[in-house]
């Protein structure tokens, strides 16, 4: 073994490299890839299916489509929430427990290059998992949409009822959704000891989340001073993750305004970058 | 960046480690007010009792603690800078890898990190793999690696960017008196090539047998540093072995001695060591045909 | 003392986040507040008090945490589940839960009139003995009592739909088809037609209807108005289509026009040109 590598002595400066952030994030997305991510997406899409044909027993016309999209996306949000909190928790903390972190820590590489490298990994999973969900759903609703429009064409009187644009709007907006989900993730994890306790604690911060705004709503109303701050305080704490749900009747009805929707992309990239930001420092800290 | 003390690999001042155990300030001291100068080329052994010090040594070397009091430099540069670890390569404890990788794909891996340029990145895998003798098992996922063969390729990674000092954890514990006199072996070619290498073990006879020089540390605290041959070689004593000697020829022995002032100390069987014995009965497995 | 700092890093450590977090928070909310009014405009309120008694805590987080359409569409499948019993108290309720829970379909509150006014008569009128046993006046009553149920409960919908044609079309055939009051009907229809979302057909049943009143001369009047708004060749440039054109059916209302003409024997020469 005499191979010389020119290479560079300790005390030459190592800058930030979006490579090496890189090459954890792949390493993580095929980690995530190579456990049972797949099954999970399989066994969705085969529920999703089936839920599909359940609404063709109840006979609902053109309105069917609305239950395959409203049960659709419920099913991606509910198991997109689980899937980003379980395995951003996992991915995390099958380094520190099996000390893979030490290993590659050792190396001369930026913590900020390993947290964002993992985000980076999370996030890919996640977006896979939303395409995937959104192209089985799209599939599902033009193949049902079609049906129905040979079967009923006075209730297609103006043409196909489902916006499919939208309904991947949505499914992009998910997808960042999820990252900020993921971002906060990794700031719990980065000071907590258990995977458990980040579990636990990313689904409770997900509720607190959703319902953010009812602090936001109720600021008037609280006649107390102190419990007023409070409520405000809560309101600008934790993002508002009500401001995803851009189409609430999914994909039917009126469109997504395309200033609306960058501005809530916006809204998601910003507070990734501010939640790594944060998660990096905490992980800085962190004695490994 | 200059070097202060180019012969040192590794300067350690004045290093104290305290953890808090709670916010009261209660804490618990894994180092106290170590002083250590692990200089270039050699094999140096860090030696002591569990909870002694070594890994939290160790990983605030690596930069993955701070300490809290003192400093430590690794080729005259702080070890919390990620300059430092550039030319570091480590071994940690019972390594358990990424178990979805193969063995080539994980070595590959540490590789990128390390920033080995890519026209020679599967060449050098490949070389690694083949000096810690794992072509054969190379393709195969780690997961399904012995304990031996872990160690192994952990060495690879540890090796992958060619680093000056080689940093290993107790890497023979829990592996078979084969795989660890292996290890050995792996450790005097590196040493023949130049590197510093620095071991943690209390598996004390392999450390004697392959460190120049070693440091004893308990509860945090040096207590005894230098050169192997110094601390265990008794300098005024010599032994001799001889076939086995009639009681008369014993006895005209002993008297040939006293007459020239010397004294026969003892006289005793000589016995294999048991580990040697072990090695020699033992069919060594080859190399690449290691597996679980 | 170095340690004890040391110790305090992770109550710092938290500060700092959530202090770098309200900020942001702070920040952000202008840049946030325009995308969050436009989905606030697309929720309408939930009126949790009337509906906290009938749903658990699990679900009301649910709907506060935005799965409003999603568990609207679990009652509504409910709802289907007691209607195919014939249980009424469960229907209705469940009728008057998913439209609370989520007022946007239209579809919950065509269908649900209909289980209202149609499904329920024959249920009650069964229970009670049956069509043959039950007297033609308590059959009648029956059928205007669900009928005003329905009515109410439609009429409520306009808060939610105050454009919807189809709102007006369901009232009218509730008037139709159950009260057989056409005068009533026919002015539901005639708003129904009045709005930019109605079907081609609302027009032409109001005309029938004024007929049937004997209201012929203002049936000529309104159809005569009509026939020249309807598409009679399809023509992609303006967006209208052949199934536009069909359903339009303008030799239908021509047909008409001159059979009104016929009742009214209107001269010859004064009859409508189209």
């Amino acid at each position: 073994m005499n191979t010389a590598f020119p290479f560079p002595l300790a005390g030459r400066p190592v800058p930030f490299s979006p490579g090496r952030l890189g090459i954890v994030a792949g390493n993580t997305f095929l980690e995530a890839v190579r456990q049972k991510l797949f099954n999970f997406l399989l066994l969705l899409a085969v529920a999703l299916v089936a839920s599909a044909q359940l609404f063709r027993e109840f006979n609902f016309g053109s309105s069917e489509l609305k239950f395959i999209s409203d049960f659709g996306f419920g099913a991606m949000v509910f198991f997109g929430s689980t899937l980003t909190i379980a395995a951003t928790a996992q991915l995390f903390f099958s380094e520190i427990e099996n000390r893979t972190a030490l290993t590659i820590l050792a190396k001369p590489i930026w913590r900020t290059e390993f947290i964002f490298g993992k985000f980076l990994g999370v996030f890919a999973v996640v977006g896979v998992f939303c395409a995937l969900t959104t192209l089985l759903l799209l599939a599902l609703l033009y193949q049902r949409e079609t049906a129905l429009m040979n079967a009923n064409p006075e209730a297609f009187e103006h043409g196909r009822i489902i916006h499919y644009g939208d309904l991947v709007l949505m499914g992009v907006l998910q997808w960042l959704k999820f990252g900020v989900l993921a971002a906060i993730t990794l700031l719990i994890a980065s000071f907590s000891n258990t995977n458990l306790y980040t579990v636990v604690m990313g689904f409770f911060v997900l509720v607190i989340c959703h319902l953010q705004y009812l602090a936001r709503d109720a600021y008037g109303q609280v006649a107390s001073l102190p419990l007023r701050l409070l409520v405000r305080m809560l309101g600008y704490v934790f993002p508002n993750f009500q401001v995803f749900n851009l189409a609430d009747q999914i994909g039917i009805g009126e469109g997504i305004d395309p200033g609306i929707f960058l501005r809530v992309a916006g809204y998601a990239l910003i507070y990734i970058a501010v939640i790594g930001g944060l998660a990096v420092y905490s992980f800085r800290n962190r004695e490994i | 960046m200059t070097h202060p003390n180019p012969a040192s690999a590794i300067e350690i001042t004045g290093l104290t480690k305290d953890f808090s155990l709670n916010l009261r300030g209660i804490k618990l001291r894994a180092v106290e007010n170590l002083t250590l100068n692990i200089p270039e080329g050699q094999v140096f052994g860090l030696l002591g009792p569990n909870g002694s010090g070594k890994s939290t040594t160790i990983k605030i070397i690596l930069g993955l603690l701070e300490p809290t009091v003192g400093e430590c430099k690794v080729f005259g540069v702080p070890s919390g800078r990620v300059d430092s670890r550039l030319n570091v390569g480590y071994l940690p404890e019972a390594p358990y890898f990424y178990r979805y990788l193969s063995g080539t794909e994980l070595v590959r891996f540490y590789g990128r990190i390390c920033g080995v340029p890519r026209k020679q990145l599967d060449d050098r895998v490949r070389e690694v793999i083949d000096w810690v003798g794992l072509s054969a098992a190379a393709h195969r996922r780690v997961g399904t690696y012995s304990k031996g063969m872990l160690q192994r390729i952990g060495l690879a990674q540890a090796l992958v960017h060619d680093p000056r000092l080689i940093i290993l954890d107790e890497p023979t514990a829990g592996v078979d008196p084969v795989g660890s006199a292996e290890i050995s072996e792996l450790i005097q070619k590196l040493k023949a090539q130049g590197k510093t290498v620095l071991i943690t073990s209390h598996l004390l006879a392999q450390i004697e047998d392959i460190c120049d020089r070693v440091a004893i540390l308990d509860r945090g605290k040096l207590i005894l540093e230098g050169a192997v041959d110094d601390l265990v070689g008794l300098r005024d004593r010599q032994s001799l072995i001889v076939d086995s000697l009639p009681p008369a020829e014993l006895d005209e022995l002993r008297g040939w001695l006293a007459a020239r002032g010397h004294v026969l100390n003892a006289v005793e069987q000589p016995r294999t060591r048991l580990d040697q014995l072990f090695l020699s009965k033992v069919s060594r497995p080859k190399k690449e045909g290691d597996s679980r | 003392m170095k340690f004890n700092l040391s110790a305090l890093r992770p109550l710092w450590t938290g500060l700092l986040v959530v202090t770098v977090l309200a900020v942001t928070g702070a920040a952000i909310r202008p840049f946030e507040d325009p995308a969050w009014q436009f989905v606030r405009a697309k929720q309408p309120a939930l009126k949790l008090d009337s509906l906290q008694g009938a749903l658990g805590q699990g679900v009301t987080v649910g709907l506060l945490g935005g799965f409003r359409a999603i568990v609207a569409d679990f009652f509504w499948i409910k709802t289907n589940s007691v209607w195919e019993d014939n249980d009424l108290p469960a229907t209705q309720t469940f009728i008057k839960l998913v439209t609370a829970i989520d007022p946007r379909p239209l579809y919950f509150w065509q269908n649900g009139a209909r289980m209202i006014a149609y499904d329920m008569p024959n249920w009650r009128i069964v229970k009670e003995g049956g069509y043959d046993a039950v007297p033609q006046a308590r059959q009648r009553h029956i059928d205007e009592e669900q009928s005003e149920v329905a009515l109410k409960y439609l009429r409520e919908a306009f808060g939610h739909h105050p454009n919807s044609a189809l709102l007006h079309i369901e009232i009218a055939n509730v008037y139709l088809n159950r009260l057989k009051d056409n005068v009533s009907a026919a002015e539901a229809y005639r708003k129904a037609a009045a709005l930019p979302s109605a079907p081609y057909y609302a027009a032409r049943i109001y005309a029938e209807l004024l007929r049937r009143q004997g209201r012929h001369q203002e049936a000529y009047a309104w159809l005569k108005q009509l026939y020249p708004t309807l598409p009679q060749v399809a023509d992609p440039a303006k967006g209208i289509t052949e199934f536009q054109v069909q359903s339009a059916m303008a030799p239908v209302v021509l047909d008409r026009i001159r059979e009104v003409e016929a009742e009214l024997k209107v001269p010859e020469n004064k009859r409508f040109r189209p």
